[in-house]
């Protein structure tokens, strides 16, 4: 049996995988955040390259990734699935698990899959300098280090709370010649008025989202760029389940259920759309696909299916997806990456469409999980990937007791290296259990934009 | 920083021998070879206090001034003195001597019952901190131990101040093995806000006061017209009011429909007589005492059969990050296991605007 399964360079997919072209019915429309009519690609353009609008809405199953993007994706992709066997044994169960190892590029996680061609079609399109939000520090390192490959700036606006708990995220920005900026600042309207309503306010992601698109839209050299969340964005990540699906084979595997973490939905969407297309033209139908979501905001399994404002401010399009209201402000949980108020239109549509399932959990289970997981298959996993981890953990139990050897596959999308203090304070037992009201805050999503 | 300090010289000695408690019992605990304890818990904690430039008012003999002797505290003063034995009288008399000296707050050693005198006299006007040295310690006021209680103290300069909970326990039902606890107050107690390495703390409303405000502010949007609230004891309650716009009682339960005040200090009897006129009511609770009690301590008239009736499920339950952060569990001990075990293994708690957090619930063995 192999530990590790490995595709040759010229193996990495050339291709990515456009779900929109499989999806039963077309997505709903994007809307302007002011007119609240659909929105235009001139609409678009003030603050995206043309290029990723165009991604962003195109019915092309297959989009061919720029040869530029894919020398770079080279340093770390293809990236390396591993078969968990001693979590395995561990546990006693007959699954069999399965991960894609994304911690092995230079900013440890699935999310350089996107910043390299995204700072690439801004630099093709004249672009000087990007604008970016960040919550955990994942994004925007990644996007410092693809930025820097093209000789582009770029602005990070970092939710506080994660600026203060995460340190070397902003140092390591710095290294590639990033400016990061806690969230909310003084250097944006959005930004002022959030500090004037509330100056000790840890900040979210909704609100850092805000700074960045204010400081692009109001800069003509300067664009947005956005982590998650959107199409372009999820089907740059499917370079993940693509390469796991050929990994796979090469074992003679497809797997039955596959995890991912969800904050925005990107790195599920990475791991589980080329599967879910699978499933939805009908090739390999009976795939279960789990996206997990921490209790503190679980967006899937206890929002609302609704337009929503994708920031705090109300100045990004309005999204059709999951939501727990753009004013909700994420208890500050160790997993920042997953406090985003809503989720992936696709990956909520798919859950809606019950395509895909959701499930959420508490912290401390979820740091037990990658406790075990580090002490059975070394990995000190991120916290938003731990949650995967604490599913895959729970759906190998199942199996042992039902005695199925089902393929499980998750996504392990980051290492923890960075995040030592979440972790003492698992061992100090200072991990607060976090929930979301559901039943009492049911009114305040009476706040939604009316349409 | 100007200390009044004092010491319960009694206090505890009931506990060694096995009285629960040594109000009224002196001669009895004596009798029974019980020794004086709290002067040299005291004395621990001034020890680490000595060389701080903090000025000790004190009283004299076993009240105070042997133990500040006993540290090598040179910086004192006795401002009360009392002869015999001491009594809750002279705990009284010198807690009002210090007050008159303008002191910043009151250091006590003792328990409980050293609490509710002092409560008595001060209120909320002037902090208070206790080293704990009494057999009975339900109250949340005090340091974990008397080198913490230094600590606190020695980190003046980034104290925070809680609303505590003073509970009265009766001394007698305790030695019949009964705990029947009554709120009796809240003092103002000082605190250190944790400062470990996950700056998370930072965030997160480690300011009591600012905590109660969020989750006033939630609590308020969920205020309907055609519903019953049945408010129960602490500060907590008290500022969810405040922001509604109604006066309530620190320490009794106040029964509101809508935003209007249809009840104050209602015992079981007018509760039931509310609530059995009204389709939809909601009990909003508070944890009460250092161990976190949501039933069964303080407020008694929340009884088994108003809870049955209301329903557990509509039961909100609030508390601020600190407190919860101190109450690793939650204690219910409504008097009806029923009733008790009907809450399960966890419960929610709103520590937040549109936040809360699950909490392990305990149930007492009786």
């Amino acid at each position: 049996m192999k530990t590790k399964i490995i595709l040759d360079e010229e193996q990495m997919p050339k291709k990515w995988y456009n779900i929109q072209a499989d999806l039963r019915t077309p997505l709903d429309p994007v809307l302007h955040p002011k007119t609240q009519k659909p929105v235009t690609p001139d609409d678009l353009s003030v603050i995206f390259p043309m290029e990723l609008i165009k991604q962003e809405v195109s019915q092309q199953r297959f989009i061919d990734i720029p040869e530029e993007v894919r020398d770079i994706l080279r340093l770390w992709r293809p990236s390396p699935l591993y078969r968990a066997e001693r979590l395995e044994k561990f546990l006693k169960t007959p699954a069999k698990i399965y991960f894609k190892w994304e911690g092995v590029s230079p900013p440890g996680s699935h999310k350089p899959n996107t910043s390299v061609p995204q700072a690439y079609y801004n630099m093709k399109e004249g672009i000087t300098r990007i604008a970016t939000e960040t919550g955990a520090g994942q994004w925007g390192s990644a996007l410092a280090f693809a930025t820097s490959l093209f000789g582009l700036k770029c602005t990070v606006y970092m939710v506080r709370s994660s600026y203060a708990q995460k340190p070397y995220r902003k140092s390591m920005m710095q290294v590639w010649g990033a400016e990061c900026i806690p969230s909310p600042s003084v250097k944006t309207q959005s930004g002022k008025a959030a500090l004037e309503k509330d100056p000790d306010t840890t900040g979210s992601l909704g609100l850092a989202i805000s700074e960045a698109v204010e400081d692009a839209a109001t800069h003509n050299d300067t664009n947005y760029s956005l982590g998650s969340v959107l199409n372009h964005v999820c089907m740059h990540q499917t370079v993940i389940g693509i390469e796991a699906r050929e990994q796979l084979a090469m074992v003679d595997e497809y797997p039955d259920v596959i995890i991912g973490c969800v904050g925005g939905g990107s790195n599920f969407a990475g791991i589980s759309f080329p599967f879910a297309g699978d499933m939805i033209t009908g090739k390999h139908p009976n795939v279960k696909l789990i996206a997990v979501e921490p209790s503190a905001c679980p967006t899937l399994t206890k929002g609302l299916y609704a337009y929503d404002f994708g920031d705090v401010a109300g100045l990004a399009p309005i999204l059709k997806m999951y939501t727990l209201g753009h004013d909700f402000i994420p208890p500050a949980i160790h997993a920042g990456g997953l406090r985003y108020h809503g989720d992936s239109p696709i990956v909520s549509k798919l859950v809606h469409e019950r395509v895909m399932e959701a499930v959420a959990y508490h912290q401390s289970e979820v740091f037990e999980a990658a406790q075990t997981f580090a002490r059975t298959e070394g990995i000190i996993v991120a916290p938003e990937t731990a949650h995967a981890v604490k599913a895959t953990i729970d759906e190998a139990i199942k199996c042992k007791k039902t005695g199925e050897a089902k393929v499980i596959l998750f996504n392990n999308s980051g290492h923890g290296n960075f995040d030592m203090s979440a972790y003492d304070a698992f061992y100090q037992g200072k991990l607060v259990d976090y929930e979301y009201p559901a039943d009492l805050i049911k009114e305040s999503l009476a706040h939604l934009p009316k349409i | 920083m100007h200390i009044g300090f004092l010491v319960n010289p009694i206090a505890g000695m009931g506990g060694a021998v096995g009285l629960k408690g040594t109000d009224g019992l002196i001669e009895e605990a004596k009798s029974r070879g019980a020794q004086p304890c709290s002067g040299e818990r005291a004395c621990q904690t001034l020890s680490l206090l000595k060389d701080s430039g903090i000025h000790l008012l004190t009283c004299s003999g076993a009240m105070g001034e042997e133990s500040a002797i006993n540290a090598g505290f040179i910086d004192y003063e006795v401002v009360y003195k009392y002869f015999g034995e001491s009594t809750s009288q002279d705990t009284e008399n010198a807690v009002k001597e210090f007050i008159q000296k303008n002191i910043d707050i009151i250091v006590f050693c003792g328990g409980d019952g050293t609490a509710r005198d002092i409560l008595k006299i001060v209120g909320r006007n002037v902090p208070l901190l206790g080293i704990p040295a009494g057999v009975k310690m339900y109250s949340a006021i005090f340091a974990i131990d008397p080198v913490e209680a230094s600590n606190i103290l020695l980190e003046s300069s980034t104290i925070l101040y809680h609303d505590a909970e003073v509970i009265d326990v009766d001394e007698e039902a305790y030695r019949r093995g009964e705990l029947v606890t009554h709120l009796f107050g809240y003092a103002r107690v000082p605190y250190v806000p944790e400062k470990i390495q996950a700056a998370k703390s930072v965030f997160e409303s480690q300011d009591e006061d600012r905590a109660k405000e969020e989750i006033a502010a939630f609590i308020v949007e969920l205020i309907r017209d055609d519903t019953l609230y049945i408010l129960g004891a602490g500060t907590t309650i008290e500022t969810i009011a405040k922001k509604i716009g109604v006066e309530k009682t620190l320490l009794g339960v106040d029964v509101l429909k809508g935003r209007t005040l249809v009840a104050r200090d209602a015992n079981e009897q007018i509760l039931l007589e509310l609530i059995n006129k009204e389709s939809r009511v909601k009990i909003i609770i508070s944890p009460i005492g250092a161990q976190g009690f949501i039933l069964g301590r303080g407020s008694q008239q929340i009884s088994p059969n108003v809870i049955k009736k209301v329903g557990i499920s509509n039961m909100i339950i609030v508390a601020t990050p600190y407190k919860l952060s101190k109450t690793p569990v939650l204690y219910v001990d409504s008097g009806d296991p029923t009733v008790n075990t009907a809450f399960g293994d966890y419960t929610q708690v709103i520590s937040g605007y549109r936040i809360a957090q699950r909490k392990r619930i305990y149930l007492p063995k009786h």
